[in-house]
């Protein structure tokens, strides 16, 4: 499992994370889950795939770019 | 289909429980269990991938209304690496081999209880994400960390 040391963070993300702490959590579920149409994406009730690299490959062949599951 | 909602999150425990299926929230889904403040569309499980485990999820996904042909069954109790749901109540997404994390049996090894809901260590979020090595991901990655870093402090004070 990758680790790294503790570094600085940045207060306003302290500050997020302290506001999120003190929300319940069927509060921070409420905030969190959105639902947007994605093109391709949420077009089949069902896709299955074989390995990990042959579901990473179809949505950089399939999904547009600006959904962001290309690679770099 | 609206967004996913706590009580389907609970829904996918009890059912989980009822059928003793082994597994666990991971992704984005799992860091906002563990109090991450962000926004995602899916709840990413990772399952365990044995052939009783699969058995016990196709039951357990019917059960929640999922809409699966044999063919779709039979593909999940196969563990294939990645199966997208959509023909249910809510969009889930199953992971039997998430990229960053070699078995199962470690991640869970180093879970996190988030109130009943058995969640991967946000180690293994970050590791999987940054295996993955997407744009998305690794415009999330830092906050991630440092959500990562904030929650080891809190946790240990």
């Amino acid at each position: 499992m990758a680790s790294h040391p503790p570094s600085p963070i940045a207060q306003e993300w302290i500050d997020e994370f302290e506001a999120a702490s003190r929300r319940p959590l069927p509060v921070r579920v409420r905030y969190a889950f959105i639902k947007t149409y994605r093109p391709v994406l949420d077009d089949e009730p069902f896709r299955a795939f074989d390995t990990m690299e042959d579901y990473r490959r179809w949505c950089e062949a399939e999904l547009p770019d600006w959904l962001g599951y290309g690679r770099f | 289909m609206g967004a996913f909602e706590y009580r389907q999150a609970e829904e996918i425990r009890d059912a989980f429980a009822r059928h003793s299926v082994r597994y666990l929230f991971i992704g984005k889904s799992g860091a906002i269990l563990l109090g991450f403040p962000d926004t995602t569309q899916d709840a990413d499980l990772f399952v365990e991938r044995t052939p009783q485990n699969g058995a016990a999820l196709v039951a357990a996904i019917r059960e929640l209304g999922f809409d699966l042909t044999s063919q779709q069954a039979a593909e999940i109790c196969l563990g294939k690496d990645f199966v997208q749901l959509k023909n249910g109540p809510f969009d889930l997404d199953l992971v039997f081999a998430p990229d960053g994390i070699e078995r199962f049996a470690d991640a869970w090894s180093r879970h996190v209880d988030v109130e009943g809901f058995p969640v991967c260590h946000p180690d293994d979020i970050i590791a999987s994400k940054a295996a993955t090595n997407r744009v998305k991901d690794r415009e999330s990655l830092p906050r991630l960390r440092a959500f990562r870093d904030y929650w080891m402090r809190k946790r240990s004070a």
